[in-house]
């Protein structure tokens, strides 16, 4: 009797827990379809009608846009993957292959606009690189006209998103990595006298890509649609899609809000375009001929160009490191014009000021992080004990989880927004963290829900035969065990939580708002040294998290010892 | 009908269900409040607070709105959240959003500063705070409505008291004196200044709020009769009156800043380009601009400002509460302290924030009179005498054409 009820309270909370997705998640995507038809009953808005599509198209240059933002999204995945590819092949089999994953972690920790902020301080015609040339070498005494930054096609976006992919890629191959014999067959592909570069692209790459497809696609749908970057790197006569929604959403008459509706519609169907071209194109590659000559095409030996990828590749890397210590550079600075290589004077007056002025807007970029990831973690967590409870194999559907990623984040809370003005609910702070959880929660589950289930069952089966409960199991068996990969949840779901602009600006509705929402409201007003300030600080939350959480791993891994 | 009916039953359940949720584990929500009449009972409204949706791009105008805030805790126990928006356009559309799925009270928004296109909008769809209240503020006495009627008109429209002046701004532009020697004074000369120089001279990405006022500029000096631009735009009839304005932009624009393809975000954005000498000429709404920038090491010491030989643009910038909004006495309150003497003397210091007072000299007390002459005027700042020649703001109708004119021709085809 007792056991039936247990059984009954676990498939309610199983069916419950499925709904907190599943239900926002339902409306938030009628929020935008729905008007995107012209149908809304609350504006007396009754009858579908498709005029919404014929005044979106005709909105001058929305083409362009359009274009812009399959460009930028194809091309920046397509380099990110074929580049973290080389990077991996020419350090694989090197000493320095074990500390790869110790250098990008902190890039990958770093929000998307810190990096595109690093960028301009970089590349800008008064940023750094130009500064260190002028005037001794080009002549300039002020910065040249005819640099293009941003330029018109979208190439800096595109860097930009290259830097951040690029070494999120590279972890997800490392650990794909480790799970096959990937020496074997990279000295079986040596063996028959392939280039290495062959080796990997033939032998090894197609394995890697197995694992890897669902990142490589949540990055398309992602790069296509992205908000803060295309802010600042995107050319601005017309932006991308994102941005272009963006705008008219935010202009203040009543259509805007249809119009913005159904341009989202339109965004999400330029992600479902591309997936099913890139699935196309997956099944190209695959053809026996296309393979065949694909082989010839890799097998060159070439030093040189060898020479070249690896550069361009490092190089990469060298400028997110660069462009990051340009931004605390500016914010130590005082009276930084160009062409002066390097500020006249130094303080930290401007960073207490700033620290003494934000201390709540830190606080609370901080805050909301450890809510979030703290109930992820947790919900993960009951989530997987409860399917197990009930013996739940099937795990098919849990795809549903990683479904807020393949929305544009721009539609899905132009959608969601509605319904929560509708609520006449009085605070932000909760629909915000709730709304962050469909964020945060995809990354958590992919690093935590295989640990937990591949707790070895002879353990628990010892545990239970030694009279622990479930709960006893859980909490002495099975944490302890997945303690690492816990500790490795948590802090991915605050680093992603801290990077979220969108849901903080459409949720938070500027009462709450925190750091990343700042820095980029700051990259568009101009002051630089506020901005290296708030970037600074940026960089600082998700290195400081990166530290205890390699510290406390390494002081778990001597108890085991 | 099913549609209706599942959504219908779908928001019921959804609404139960955040509910649960979160209502029992929000310590953030707080009961809904009917307003109240207006009173000067302070002590009705104590412990309440209230949320000023303002531009909060600038570092000086933050810091001011803070030392308000501060004042009006220390006085009135009201708590100020000063919401930092970055397009009081997006404040208006919130608003509105509201309006229109019913939610009377309890808005998002307490109080906005505000002018021109955006309280058109807004008084137009019956969005603000109406009766005009501004009269019932004891504060008022010290603004001279009767012989200034830039007070009572925003953009030409007739604020009917629904928006009390805040401050007073007028469009200039800046230089730096040590590379430039005389600074192009009017459209014509601009003109020819830019293609001179290519690559030297921008303006902040229209519908940005100065971006669009320059363009209005040009619009006002070039137009051949000024007296449409008073009167409502048609189309039909005033496109022609555009044409001068697009011909100076199509012969200028390729010689802007990075060809035209790109544009800064706003004025500070020009600043930092000014600064770095990227470009040449910036211009700013706040007359005190140049000289506070400079102040805080943000422009070199040798810029000075200038406006054009025919005037520029000036207008007054407001307070309005939205309809919605469930603290109006507390904002009014807000709103009385704003225009004090006190609170205008500072806005005025240059070392604050330097817009221009809205109360008339002549009716205060005479230790005010004092206190205002005394007034230090930055090393950047145009006197009174300089800034005499104004030109008014055309009707708000135009700024809508303009904006899209400018966004179809130069903002989407490059």
């Amino acid at each position: 009797m007792l056991n039936n009820f247990r059984r009954l309270l676990s498939k309610t909370s199983v069916v419950f827990i499925g709904f907190i997705i599943i239900i926002p998640m339902f409306f938030g995507f009628l929020g935008f379809f729905l008007p995107s038809f012209n149908y809304l009953p609350i504006l007396e808005k009754g009858e579908f009608g498709l005029n919404y599509f014929y005044i979106s198209m005709n909105i001058p240059g929305i083409y362009k846009s359009i274009l812009l933002s399959i460009f930028t999204g194809l091309v920046s995945t397509v380099f990110a993957l074929f580049f973290s590819q080389v990077i991996l092949l020419y350090f694989f089999k090197t000493k320095f292959y074990s500390y790869i994953k110790i250098i990008i972690s902190p890039l990958i920790a770093l929000p998307h606009i810190t990096m595109a902020i690093g960028l301009i301080f970089l590349l800008s015609p008064s940023g750094l690189l130009l500064r260190s040339v002028s005037p001794w070498l080009t002549g300039f005494d002020r910065p040249p006209n005819s640099y293009i930054f941003p330029d018109e096609y979208g190439f800096f976006l595109i860097l930009g998103l290259m830097l951040k992919e690029i070494p999120f890629l590279i972890l997800v191959s490392l650990s794909a990595l480790r799970e096959f014999s990937s020496t074997t067959f990279y000295n079986l592909g040596k063996s028959f006298q392939h280039s290495s570069f062959s080796t990997w692209f033939i032998l090894i790459f197609p394995m890697i890509y197995k694992k890897i497809r669902l990142v490589v696609f949540i990055i398309i749908a992602f790069s296509s649609s992205v908000v803060d970057m295309s802010l600042l790197l995107a050319p601005s006569t017309p932006s991308t899609l994102s941005v272009r929604i963006l705008q008219i959403f935010q202009s203040s008459e009543i259509d805007s809000f249809f119009i913005a509706s159904n341009l989202s519609l339109i965004q999400l169907l330029i992600i479902i375009f591309l997936l099913i071209f890139w699935i196309i194109l997956e099944k190209i590659i695959k053809l026996k001929y296309f393979y065949i000559y694909l082989i010839k095409i890799t097998s060159f030996k070439s030093e040189f160009l060898k020479f070249t990828i690896l550069c361009f590749g490092i190089s990469l890397f060298l400028l997110s490191f660069m462009g990051i210590i340009c931004s605390i550079l500016w914010g130590l600075s005082e009276n930084w014009y160009f062409p002066n290589f390097f500020p006249i004077n130094l303080n930290v007056d401007s960073f207490l000021s700033f620290y003494n002025q934000n201390k709540s807007l830190i606080s609370i970029s901080i805050f909301i992080p450890l809510v979030v990831s703290l109930l992820s973690t947790t919900l993960i967590i009951i989530w997987v004990e409860l399917l197990d409870y009930l013996n739940i194999k099937k795990t098919q559907f849990e795809w549903i989880i990683f479904i807020p990623l393949f929305i544009p984040q721009i539609s899905f809370l132009i959608g969601l927004q509605s319904f929560i003005i509708f609520f006449d609910y009085n605070s932000f702070l909760i629909p915000l963290i709730a709304v962050q959880l469909f964020y945060v929660i995809p990354y958590c589950f992919i690093i935590l829900a295989p640990a937990i289930r591949e707790v070895k069952s002879e353990y628990i089966k010892v545990a239970s035969s030694l009279g622990k409960n479930r709960i006893e199991r859980l909490f002495k068996i099975k944490f302890p065990l997945v303690l690492p990969s816990l500790l490795t949840s948590f802090a991915v779901g605050m680093i992603v939580s801290f990077s979220l602009y969108v849901p903080v600006y459409f949720i938070g509705a500027g009462r709450v708002t925190t750091l990343t929402v700042e820095a980029l409201n700051l990259a568009l007003s101009g002051s630089k040294q506020d901005l290296g300030i708030a970037t600074f600080f940026q960089i600082l939350f998700p290195t400081l998290l990166l530290i205890t959480i390699a510290l406390i791993n390494r002081k778990l891994m001597k108890w085991k010892i | 009908m099913l549609l209706k009916l599942t959504n219908n039953l779908a928001k019921t359940f959804l609404k139960c269900l955040f509910f649960c949720v979160f209502f029992i584990l929000s310590p953030y929500s707080n009961a809904a409040e009917k307003s109240n009449d207006w009173e000067i009972e302070t002590s009705k409204v104590s412990g309440q607070t209230i949320f000023f949706h303002a531009w909060g791009g600038a570092k000086n105008i933050n810091s001011y709105i803070k030392w308000a805030s501060n004042e009006v805790k220390k006085r009135h126990n009201i708590t100020v959240k000063h919401v930092k928006i970055s397009d009081t356009a997006n404040v208006v559309a919130r608003i509105l959003s509201e309006k229109n799925v019913k939610k009377d009270n309890n808005g998002a928004v307490d109080l906005v500063w505000i002018n021109g296109e955006n309280f058109s909008v807004m008084k137009k769809n019956n969005m603000l705070l109406s009766g005009n209240w501004i009269k019932d503020l004891p504060n008022s006495k010290y603004l001279d409505f009767e012989n200034n009627q830039s007070l009572l008109n925003d953009f030409g429209v007739p604020t009917e008291g629904m928006e009390m002046p805040w401050g007073v701004s007028q469009l200039n532009f800046y230089y730096d004196s040590k590379y430039l020697k005389s600074p192009p004074r009017s459209a014509s000369e601009l003109k020819e200044y830019i293609i001179k120089n290519k690559g030297r001279f921008t303006f902040p990405q229209p519908p940005d709020f100065t971006g669009t006022s320059f363009l209005k500029q040009i619009l006002i000096e070039l137009i051949d009769d000024k007296s449409l631009l008073k009167t409502r735009y048609v189309n039909n009839k005033h496109k022609k009156a555009l044409s001068p304005l697009w011909k100076w932009l199509d012969q200028t624009t390729p010689y802007l800043w990075r060809e035209g393809k790109n544009y800064p975000t706003n004025y500070l954005a020009l600043t930092e380009l000014v600064a770095e000498r990227e470009i040449d000429i910036g211009m700013a709404f706040n007359i005190a601009h140049a000289s506070n920038a400079i102040s805080e090491g943000k422009l070199p010491n040798t810029v000075r400002s200038y406006i054009h030989k025919d005037g520029t643009l000036a207008n007054v910038h407001f307070l309005a509460i939205p309809y919605n909004s469930s603290r109006k006495t507390a904002s009014k309150i807000f709103i009385n302290f704003l225009v004090s003497p006190e609170a205008q003397l500072k806005k005025q210091d240059k070392n604050f924030w330097g817009d221009p007072s809205v109360v008339s000299i002549a009716k205060l007390e005479k230790a005010w009179k004092n206190k205002f002459a005394m007034l230090p005027r930055g090393i950047a700042t145009l006197s009174n005498e300089e800034l005499t020649m104004k030109l008014e703001e055309p009707h708000p109708s135009w700024v809508k054409v303009i904006e899209e004119g400018w966004i179809e021709r130069y903002g989407s085809n490059n």
